[in-house]
């Protein structure tokens, strides 16, 4: 699997880059034009399929570069902060009651994803304030 | 042949007949099963096995898992080698480096291809000869095999221990370390691997095949499919083509006369069946089904994962506390468990719903028997895990611990336990069913039908019983293939299609002459290939020549009905569009239209991708096994048996409105995860390790050389999303259920 290791990486960026990019997409158009397309069928099919791409991605390269999430630091934060992005993610596209609500979690999400991808490039699980 | 008497005829002169040659095979194969020899000796006089330790070490590879660590002749698991095929080749390998040591090179391989054809001759002349004495029940081998097995047997010990040397390896075949915590145990243990490679390479008496028919591939000494493999491949396909144009013609025949089809009742006649106690207390077995099955997809997860980290699951050492032979030992299990309780549970539901009758304590005999399959799962599962541990001993293992043989591993006190259980099953459905069974009703030939074919299921759990500690493992394994063939390629099609027409015709949606006559049409189909289609399993299990013949040939024809499945779902169809009230059963005709698409491709198509003995030469035990297990078991009887739950709970709970969103998901889910796990990973991974067998032999299929190369795990990762895709529709369809007790939403709108 390490002959490999350069391409599931390619496909974990990829998919993470994708997975934003809808994301944003999708909820700057609800929470700004309260547009109807983000909850169309293919589109949250699209985004199902990014994510599992990730995801797989993701266990891929645990197993190969041998370091795992509740064992390593960094990869234990980024699990928990994906938790809570998902969390805030249904709230900024569905389950926020109002637009206040819809707008406030929307960009905590954008905000917590940017905080995981610093996790992702220092190793680090304190991703950007490690630096500090 | 329209008339239900007729058809019953043709029914039992067939069962009989099928029988009757079945059992005459395995009396065949009993008498020319391998011979387990007294002692094994050295021409120079040494002893190196005697019969207590081939026949220990079947008992102690039965203790850790047996097939479902690795396999035996083909049989069993696939992250393992087979023990047979890799012993046989470390030996011949161990004698031909010897004699080009002899020779004055470095090993076999730095001899130029003139030597090493040179020494191969040899060697093929030689260690197919079957030096077994009757007389003396003594195998002489000469001094130079007895070195090659040596060194055999000191690698198993070895690997089956803790040895530092062997770590690696144990990694890649997903072992635990000390797999076999004594070293004696161990030793035992080679002398019984050793046996199966004799057996597959020694020539039977006044033969030029192996007893195992020139099972394995294995070119160095000249075990090539024999040409009745080719020969009855050839002509299965021929007969499976006859069978096609045969049923064919009836179909035209049939439904050119298909008479006008029924009036729908204007209202679902199943509305009014009074639900009693007993039917409303097997609620508990649907909700055993879901944690069942959940559990099953969890272990199987973990299982799958083991092919990639050994014995690592993401990190945590998971084979100090559930190694792989009890994740898969409990996953196989697992799904036959909840496949059976789902049908248990569905003969106990619509039995007095059927009759309308009620007998007395028929709702204490349900939850009894509820407890009882509890304690089994459980009890079972225990000794099977204190088995595997290491932690029972060989003289419990046989009766509580863990038999080693794939689908029927439960201790013999369990099975015992379990066929008991069924047996009470049998009698709870019966006594409920017998007024609707005595009553003088053109339903009763059908209503008969259902209950033989629940009575079959119950009473074929019985082959599993036949066998003793040490009776022979081919005899063990034609028993073994009576409960598992039996059971799914023949008593549970004819369950599958008596409960779905039966279901229809309480519905009022089909004539139940018609649906009677064409249940008892399908039976004789689906019998005359599956009763004698049990030896396709045996091609290469130390079994004689007329087990391929009657195999290939009848096996092929178990496919035949499945070519016109598409009638039996473009029926099912109709129907549930027929009324609108129909839509309450939605989702429920939905799962066995699922079945009907899962029958044609995971039980006809990829089920004869592995049939013909030509096609099995090779592919037995690659994962083109599994493609079949998997895309057929779950495929067919797992969706059975949820849309069975789902038809249950309709009735059961008549006046809650679905929450349909769950079910579509887990519905799409399903079908769409386990189409991924076949076409991302079992199918291309097998196909891979089909030419790897084909061009170098069965043993490097199977072996870490192959299974260790960059694509493979890649190819194992790629049924992640498939996995994840049918993990959320189990969660969905448990999430269903759930919901049908915690906020009912009942038809008025109103919320409890």
């Amino acid at each position: 699997m390490e002959a490999y290791y350069a391409e599931i990486r390619l496909v974990h960026l990829g998919a993470v880059l994708m997975s934003g990019t809808l994301f944003f997409l999708r909820g700057f158009a609800v929470t700004v034009f309260k547009a109807a397309w983000p909850h169309w069928a293919p589109v949250r099919y699209l985004t199902y399929t990014v994510d599992t791409i990730l995801l797989t991605a993701a266990l891929m390269l645990t197993t190969v570069v041998h370091q795992y999430p509740f064992i390593d630091a960094w990869l234990t934060m980024k699990v928990v902060l994906l938790v809570v992005y998902v969390g805030l993610g249904t709230y900024a596209l569905k389950r926020g009651k109002t637009q206040n609500i819809r707008l406030g979690a929307f960009l905590a999400a954008l905000a917590v994803f940017a905080f995981i991808a610093s996790v992702a490039r220092a190793h680090n699980p304190l991703g950007i304030f490690s630096t500090l | 042949m329209d008339s239900p008497r007729k058809l019953w005829t043709w029914l039992i002169a067939l069962l009989a007949a099928s029988f009757a040659v079945l059992l005459w095979v395995g009396r065949d194969i009993g008498m020319n099963a391998p011979p387990v020899p007294e002692r094994v000796v050295s021409d120079s006089g040494e002893v190196l096995y005697t019969r207590a330790d081939i026949d220990r070490g079947r008992e102690v590879w039965q203790s850790m898992g047996g097939m479902e660590l690795g396999s035996i002749w083909g049989h069993g698991a696939y992250v393992a080698p087979d023990w047979s095929a890799d012993g046989l080749h470390r030996e011949v390998v161990a004698v031909l480096d010897g004699w080009a040591k002899a020779e004055g090179a470095a090993s076999y391989a730095a001899l130029d291809e003139e030597h090493q054809q040179a020494l191969q001759g040899r060697l093929r002349a030689q260690i197919r000869r079957n030096t077994y004495d009757p007389a003396t029940a003594t195998v002489t081998v000469p001094q130079w095999r007895a070195s090659a097995m040596k060194t055999v047997a000191a690698h198993y010990e070895s690997l089956f221990g803790d040895d530092p040397a062997t770590e690696v390896l144990r990694e890649h075949y997903a072992m635990k370390d000390n797999t076999v915590a004594q070293a004696e145990d161990r030793r035992q243990m080679a002398a019984f691997f050793w046996w199966t490679s004799w057996a597959a390479v020694t020539e039977r008496p006044g033969s030029n095949l192996t007893y195992t028919n020139n099972w394995p591939s294995e070119p160095l000494v000249g075990n090539r499919p024999p040409a009745t493999t080719f020969l009855w491949s050839a002509f299965s396909v021929t007969f499976l083509l006859a069978g096609i144009a045969l049923l064919g013609w009836y179909h035209a025949r049939t439904h050119a006369h298909d008479s006008e089809p029924l009036p729908v009742p204007a209202a679902d006649p199943l509305r009014s069946v009074v639900i009693t106690p007993s039917m409303r207390a097997t609620a508990k077995y649907f909700w055993v089904v879901l944690a069942l099955f959940l559990t099953q997809i969890l272990l199987g997860a973990i299982t799958a994962h083991y092919q990639v980290e050994g014995q690592l699951v993401y990190g945590y050492k998971m084979a100090n506390l559930l190694p792989y032979s009890i994740t898969r030992t409990w996953h196989t299990q697992l799904a036959v468990l909840w496949i059976a309780t789902a049908w248990l549970g569905t003969g106990l539901y619509i039995a007095p719903a059927i009759s309308g009758h009620e007998p007395r304590f028929q709702r204490l005999g349900v939850n009894f028997l509820w407890v009882c399959l509890l304690v089994i799962v459980v009890g079972a599962f225990a000794g099977q895990w204190l088995a595997v541990m290491q932690k029972m001993g060989l003289e419990l293992n046989f009766w509580f611990g863990h038999q080693g043989y794939e689908y029927v591993d439960l201790g013999r006190f369990w099975q015992w336990f379990l066929f008991v259980g069924l047996m009470l099953w049998l009698l709870l459905v019966g006594r409920a069913l017998w007024p609707a069974l005595m009553r003088k009703s053109e339903s009763r030939s059908i209503t008969g039908l259902f209950f033989l074919s629940a009575v079959a299921i119950g009473l074929f759990y019985a082959a599993g019983l036949m066998w003793g500690r040490h009776t022979a493992l081919s005899i063990v394994e034609y028993w073994r293939w009576w409960v598992v063939h039996l059971w799914v390629e023949g008593f549970f099609e004819v369950f599958a299609t008596a409960v779905i027409a039966f279901l229809f015709t309480r519905l009022g949606l089909l004539e139940v002459k018609k649906a009677t006559v064409a249940v008892l049409f399908s039976t004789i189909i689906f019998m005359a290939g599956g009763v004698l289609g049990t030896l396709h399993h045996l091609y290469f299990a130390g079994t004689p020549a007329p087990v391929l013949a009657l195999g290939a040939s009848f096996s092929a024809l178990e496919v035949v009905p499945l070519a016109y499945i598409g009638f039996e779902a473009y029926d099912q169809w109709r129907l549930a569009g027929a009324t609108p009230w129909m839509r309450r059963y939605r989702w429920p005709v939905m799962f066995f239209l699922a079945v009907s698409f899962w029958n044609m491709v995971g039980a006809g198509l990829f089920g004869f991708l592995i049939n013909p003995p030509l096609s099995l030469y090779y592919m037995q035990g690659l994962n083109l096994t599994p493609l079949h297990g998997h895309t057929a078991l779950f495929g067919v009887y797992g969706m059975l048996g949820v849309g069975l739950v789902l038809f249950c709970l309709r009735g059961m709970m008549p006046e809650l409105v679905w929450n349909e969103k769950f079910l579509k998901a887990s519905f799409w889910c399903f079908n769409i995860g386990l189409a991924l796990m076949a076409v991302c990973t079992l199918l291309p991974l097998g196909t891979l390790q089909l030419l790897a067998a084909i061009n170098h032999g069965y043993w490097y299929a199977r072996s870490e050389l192959f299974m260790q190369q960059p694509f493979v795990p890649l190819l194992i990762w790629m049924r992640v999303p498939g996995d994840v895709i049918f993990s959320l529709g189990a969660i969905a369809l448990a999430l269903f259920v759930a919901g049908l007790w915690v906020r009912p939403k009942r038809e008025t709108g109103r919320e409890d």
